[in-house]
């Protein structure tokens, strides 16, 4: 069967460290003030006895029905195979429509190279057998990333526990018919 | 003597705790190994990192010469395999052009930033005059130093040569000194540097303050994280709301300053309602009785007007951990300068562990696994002074560590001059920063005849020195190979990932310079001899430890009392002591009371101050990749409600104010989650130095407004009765 890559994230356990936002860009070479993941802080209304703040990351969703795709004049924007939506940088004219239409805020345009630029699932080193930098450095163990369509690989075996656990499971903002490929898991 | 271990038994060592270990895979003693291919023009070297002072284990990844990448190594029992974003950002401190390239001379007014760059050869030679005519004038007790990081012993045995006793290691007195101290009169033995907690395993974890998710230590933060999700009942106690009480099941917002009457009253009402670990508490430690009176008085009720947190609440807290016990534990903390009541106050916490029963217990303390192997010395014939101190360590306050020192009372002793202390030599570290008091700090400047900094970048102290050695860092350089006591024992390599990139030197080949130039005749090893011979002693090769970068060398078993052991206390009475023997004995209090500190006055805050995930100490806010996390920003929490009477908004700009002193602004962070008393910062900002060139003047530096108060027992400083005012920009 073919590939499709994704990514999972234990939100239990996130700490807002950082570490994958710094692993990311010593890996790619992100510009100084640039990241290609990011942590979001959620609340909720009760602090004293429940969570109050919660830490979600993000970065690209590498979504099936991708609008930065659909929206890129030159095709340089474009969906693989394996599920990676990818940038060919060499024919990125640098319009920034895909930035602008990207639900989730996951492209920004690296000055220094004149192109938009996103998480790529680490594919070179994916590619290699390694996995993504940020799942590699991640000290509260709260990325898991695999092939969903292998039922041997550690996301799997995560998203099949957490369904028969009940534990909650979403995507963000399915209602606008993107289909995401990031999963959020919450015990 | 040198014990001789083969490989074998090297290995076999880790073996024979037991025979459930002799199963474990062979595997087990790899750490770090380099395992993927190695196409043409990429290499790995082992390393320890030295961002902050956890020492992950690392592989650095070079590709044409040039670092590109650091990961953990995978098995390294400190952070298995893992980084944190300071870690990962060592590759910008590396090429980082802010860092120091050259030695330099100072050439205008102290603080003016003149320095000429010199020759390595003008530098020591410099130094080395100045010095001895220092000792022929003022004799050798003028010298005092202040070090911290891996390379500190260079400078350490340096001073020791030299013939002073005056070394200090700021962690002490600046850090865990209260906290070593109060744990080893209960138990005697200090926590240590790798706080022996079990979180995995825990049922019950209560933190005071312990901000274990942003005071990040990467192997800490993975056991906590993985007992959260066990399901370990967290509460956390803190006046604000931090990444760590995002965590917990329970955050209590507590009064600053009260923590002592919070556990004074769960310690009442468990031996009220009898709850405590009976067979424990009976059969291995001394003086329940006394105890027992002793805290009658500290009722909840009193203990919740004072620490404004709700009667059932403090009820709900200790029969949690009681009925977790012994699979729970009350966290000792780590920098325990806040009051100047700390020793008592970490009695109590080791008192309320003692209840619990919890001494080498899963989810409990555990004991660390030790390695012993003996180690060469780096520096033959080192006699160790052993003088009196000029900081009152050992004297003034007789349970003081005489080997770390007190940083804070010798810096005091500089600024006062009593004794003629002229010549000051720093290492790592950054006294404008991690003194209570700058104005201490200027004082004990103006008063130095030479101040030596070895540094890799100019921090505030570097500016103010007269010479400025550059110091390779830890990619660059070897170091002693280091033995680290976790769950296991085992032994980490340093060998450089790339040559140093500017005129730089390792701190050992420093002190050993700088020795050779004041005539000394003491041999220093290079350090690779050094490391060559200890791996030999133990029937390892430097091969070996370029391949794995850490090995495990002991297993052991971290529960011997929960496997049936008994418990064994160096302490006089042979048990954990509830009523401390030695404190009685030297007339300070035997059982902690509390002592409630100075508090805010009308529009006053007290000050509090700590650290972000991604920062550490003074040392890390210049690292460009970690600004951007925080877009160079620096908040400064304020509660909501005393904002809005101070007619601050959230984002607004804002300064700390005491007397004559006004800080940088800050952002304000207006939050209903910090207590009304306080306002809280991250370390480390407000940096004058302007070869920092990203952070000069970049947010308060908390030092100028924190208290400076000393530890009647453990000499340690007090930081948090600072108190300010804070007015818009
Ligand atoms: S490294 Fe992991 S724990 Fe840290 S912020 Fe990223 S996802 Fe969260
Ligand atoms: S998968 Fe790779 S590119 Fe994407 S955020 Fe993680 S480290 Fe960055
Ligand atoms: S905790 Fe972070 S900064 Fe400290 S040694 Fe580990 S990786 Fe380095």
């Amino acid at each position: 069967m073919k590939k499709k890559y994704a990514m999972a994230y234990i939100v239990d356990r996130c700490v807002d460290c950082k570490a994958c936002m710094v692993a990311c860009k010593a890996e790619w070479h992100v510009p100084d003030e640039d990241f290609r993941t990011h942590i979001d802080t959620g609340k909720s209304p009760d602090y004293t006895d429940k969570l109050r703040l919660h830490f979600l990351p993000h970065q690209c969703n590498h979504c099936d029905d991708a609008p930065c795709v659909t929206v890129c004049p030159t095709k340089a924007s474009y969906k693989r195979e394996d599920g990676i939506v990818s940038i060919n940088q060499k024919i990125c004219v640098g319009c920034k429509y895909c930035i602008v239409s990207c639900p989730y805020d996951a492209r920004f345009f690296n000055h220094e190279l004149g192109v938009a630029e996103k998480c790529t699932f680490c594919l070179p080193r994916i590619a290699e057998g390694l996995a993504p930098a940020c799942v590699t450095t991640c000290p509260g163990n709260v990325r898991v990333f695999g092939d969903v369509n292998d039922p041997k690989s550690e996301i799997s075996a995560l998203l099949r526990d957490a369904a028969e656990k009940h534990y909650k499971v979403w995507k963000l903002r399915q209602d606008l018919g993107t289909e995401p490929n990031i999963y959020y898991v919450q015990k | 003597m040198k014990s001789k271990i083969s490989r074998r038994r090297f290995i076999q060592g880790t073996l024979a705790a037991g025979a459930a270990a002799a199963t474990l895979p062979s595997l087990s003693l790899v750490a770090g190994e380099v395992e993927h291919s190695t196409p043409s023009g990429i290499t790995y070297a082992q390393n320890w990192c030295e961002m902050c002072f956890w020492k992950c284990g690392l592989t650095a990844k070079v590709v044409d010469g040039k670092v590109a990448k650091l990961e953990g190594q995978k098995d390294c029992p400190s952070n298995f395999g893992k980084l944190c974003a300071k870690g990962n950002s060592g590759v910008f401190q590396l090429y980082d052009p802010d860092r120091l390239q050259k030695p330099l001379i100072r050439t205008g007014e102290r603080g003016s930033g003149q320095f000429k760059e010199v020759s390595w050869d003008e530098a020591i030679k410099y130094i080395a005059e100045k010095a001895n005519a220092l000792k022929a004038k003022y004799g050798p007790e003028t010298f005092t130093l202040f070090a911290h990081g891996s390379g500190e012993h260079s400078f350490v045995d340096l001073i020791h040569i030299m013939g002073s006793p005056n070394i200090c290691i700021p962690s002490y007195s600046q850090c865990t000194g209260s906290r070593d101290i109060g744990w080893a009169l209960t138990y005697g033995k200090p926590v240590g540097g790798k706080e022996p907690v079990d979180s995995e395993n825990a049922k019950c974890i209560m933190l005071l303050g312990r901000n274990i998710a942003e005071a990040l230590h990467v192997g800490e933060l993975q056991d906590f994280i993985n007992g959260c999700a066990n399901g370990a009942y967290v509460i956390y106690v803190d006046p604000r709301y931090s990444k760590t009480a995002a965590k917990s099941n329970k955050f209590m917002m507590i009064k600053p300053g009260t923590d002592t009457a919070l556990l004074l009253a769960m310690i009442n009402y468990i031996l009220v309602k009898e709850i405590y670990n009976k067979d424990f508490v009976e059969n291995y430690t001394s003086g329940l009785e006394e105890l027992r009176e002793h805290v009658r008085p500290y009722t909840v009720k009193w203990a919740s007007e004072i620490t404004e947190i709700p009667e059932k609440d403090i009820i709900e807290a200790a029969e949690k951990l009681c009925a977790a016990a012994p699979h729970c534990y009350i966290h000792p903390g780590r920098r325990l300068t806040r009051y100047g009541t700390d020793t008592q106050f970490v009695r109590a916490i080791a008192i309320l562990n003692a209840l619990m029963g919890n001494w080498e217990q899963p989810g409990g303390i555990y004991r660390p696994v030790p390695l012993k192997l003996d180690q060469p010395h780096m520096v033959h014939d080192l006699e160790r002074v052993e003088a009196d101190r000029a900081d009152g360590a050992g004297t003034d306050f007789p349970i003081a560590s005489t080997d770390l020192g007190l940083a804070n009372k010798m810096m005091q002793a500089i600024a006062e001059q009593k004794h003629p202390l002229k010549g000051m030599f720093v290492y790592g570290c950054n006294p404008f920063h991690n003194q209570g008091s700058t104005e201490t700090v200027e004082k004990a400047i103006k008063a130095s005849e030479l101040i030596v900094t070895c540094e890799i970048y100019m921090t505030d102290t570097a500016w103010y020195s007269d010479v400025v050695l550059p110091e390779s860092t830890y990619l660059e350089r070897y170091d002693p190979i280091i033995i680290t006591s976790r769950k296991s024992g085992y032994i980490q390599y340093r060998e450089p990932a790339v040559k140093p990139l500017y005129d730089t030197l390792g701190g050992w080949e420093i002190a050993a310079r700088l020795s050779k130039a004041m005539g000394y005749e003491n041999h220093f090893m290079d350090v690779r001899e050094y490391n060559k011979e200890f791996l030999d002693s133990i029937g390892l090769t430097e091969a070996n430890m370029k391949k794995h970068g850490c090995l495990v060398g002991a297993e052991g078993d971290p529960f011997p009392v929960a496997s049936g052991a008994e418990p064994e206390f160096h302490t006089p009475s042979g048990k954990a002591e509830l009523f401390s023997s030695m404190m009685s004995d030297l007339g300070y209090e035997a059982l902690p009371s509390y002592e409630a500190p100075p508090m805010p006055k009308g529009d006053e805050f007290r000050l509090l101050f700590g650290r972000l995930s991604f920062h550490t100490h003074a040392r890390t806010q210049n690292n460009a990749w970690l600004l951007a996390l925080h877009h160079s920003q620096v908040e400064l929490w304020i509660n909501s409600e005393r904002a809005k009477n101070l007619g601050i908004k959230n984002g607004d700009d804002v300064c700390i104010v005491k007397g004559e002193k006004k800080s940088n602004p800050c952002k304000a962070k207006v939050v209903d989650y910090i207590h009304r008393d306080a306002i809280f910062i991250p370390h480390g900002f407000g940096s004058v130095s302007k070869m920092l060139t990203r952070v000069v003047g970049v947010g308060a530096r908390d030092s100028d407004f924190t208290s400076d108060v000393t530890d009647p027992v453990s000499g340690s400083a007090g930081f948090h009765n600072g108190f300010v005012k804070v007015v818009k920009a």
